[in-house]
């Protein structure tokens, strides 16, 4: 989760829809179970930048609120609390697929690609506790707001709405485009091998 | 004697069609609801994401008038795929089945929300969204 700019999601959608059109139809695939092995440090995998630079954003707005005494401070607290958890998920196996992106959208597509698709089928084989973790954000952001409401912070309302658009943003975009990545490089890869 | 008889049946016969009706207008979720309790639930559950105001549409549509509403009805909102193709009208008897499990109602909804588990707060806030018209 992360704070995106009006033309990052046009270009994410837009680069997903190319990509889309050119893979054509892929072939399922079994999703692998829950408990699939998490990509250790030796091969751990970059984010986007743009990707990145939202976290960062985002923890520190955070950071600030965090500090506001009384209910938004707290508030602030359990958000963070919940966005951290969702964020080593999204660092650990979500997001890095996304930085094949630019690659298979110009009809690249390379046997060393394939750390990827662990990721995504771990991805799509944790999509219920995705969601349910996504859900608890959404009750902790509407906390912030709560807390703000009444002592007229603007800023914490400001975060909390901006927050809460991305995970909208998660839901529609980014995690379907990831499954995409994941369904594109079975279809190739695997029929390759 | 006549008279009265002719009265009592009257009275007899309003009694009955009101309580035939009546559980039809007013479901028991929201006849048992506080629409001041099921603001406060709106307000820390439900607004970062809908507003109360007609045609403000947010990450979520907007809840004004829903009671009675078409699911997927609102103007200017895009839903998701299987909340298009969902075909409920939005009566107290849905809203409860919905907001105690969005997923479980409409799998593949886009609404990051779990559920609201405690009935008298759900029929708080039904009652709440039942005056939003």
């Amino acid at each position: 989760m992360r704070q995106r700019s009006r033309m990052e999601l046009v270009l994410l959608a837009c680069t997903a829809t190319a990509w889309i059109g050119a893979a054509g139809v892929a072939r399922s695939q079994p999703a692998q179970t829950a408990t699939a092995p998490a990509q250790n440090a030796a091969n751990h995998h970059e984010l986007p930048a743009s990707i990145q630079l939202g976290h960062e954003d985002t923890l520190r707005r955070l950071a600030i609120l965090m500090k506001r005494k009384g209910p938004v401070g707290v508030a602030a607290s359990k958000a963070a609390a919940e966005y951290k958890q969702h964020l080593s998920r999204e660092v650990e196996y979500i997001l890095p697929p996304l930085t094949l992106l630019p690659e298979l959208a110009e009809g690249k597509i390379t046997p060393d690609m394939a750390w990827a698709m662990a990721m995504t089928d771990r991805t799509k084989a944790t999509r219920e506790e995705i969601f349910e973790e996504r859900a608890r954000m959404t009750d902790a952001l509407n906390g912030i707001v709560a807390a703000a409401l009444p002592v007229h912070d603007n800023e914490a309302i400001a975060f909390a709405q901006d927050m809460a658009a991305d995970v909208l943003v998660d839901t529609e975009l980014e995690e379907p485009t990831v499954l995409l990545i994941g369904e594109y490089l079975h279809s190739k890869l695997d029929a390759a091998h | 004697m006549q008279l009265h008889r002719s009265i009592v049946t009257l009275a007899w016969l309003l009694a009955a069609a009101c309580g035939a009706v009546l559980p039809v207008l007013i479901s028991p979720a929201a006849a048992a609801g506080d629409p001041a309790a099921g603001k406060q639930v709106f307000e820390t559950a439900c607004s970062i994401c809908h507003s109360a105001q007609q045609g403000r549409n947010s990450i979520g549509p907007s809840l004004f008038g829903v009671v009675g509403r078409q699911s997927a009805a609102v103007a200017g909102y895009t839903y998701s795929p299987p909340f298009k193709a969902l075909g409920v009208t939005w009566d107290e008897a849905t809203l409860d089945k919905y907001l105690a499990g969005p997923r479980a109602m409409v799998p593949g909804t886009k609404m990051t929300y779990a559920g609201l588990k405690d009935d008298p707060k759900r029929a708080n806030l039904i009652a709440y969204l039942a005056t939003l018209k």
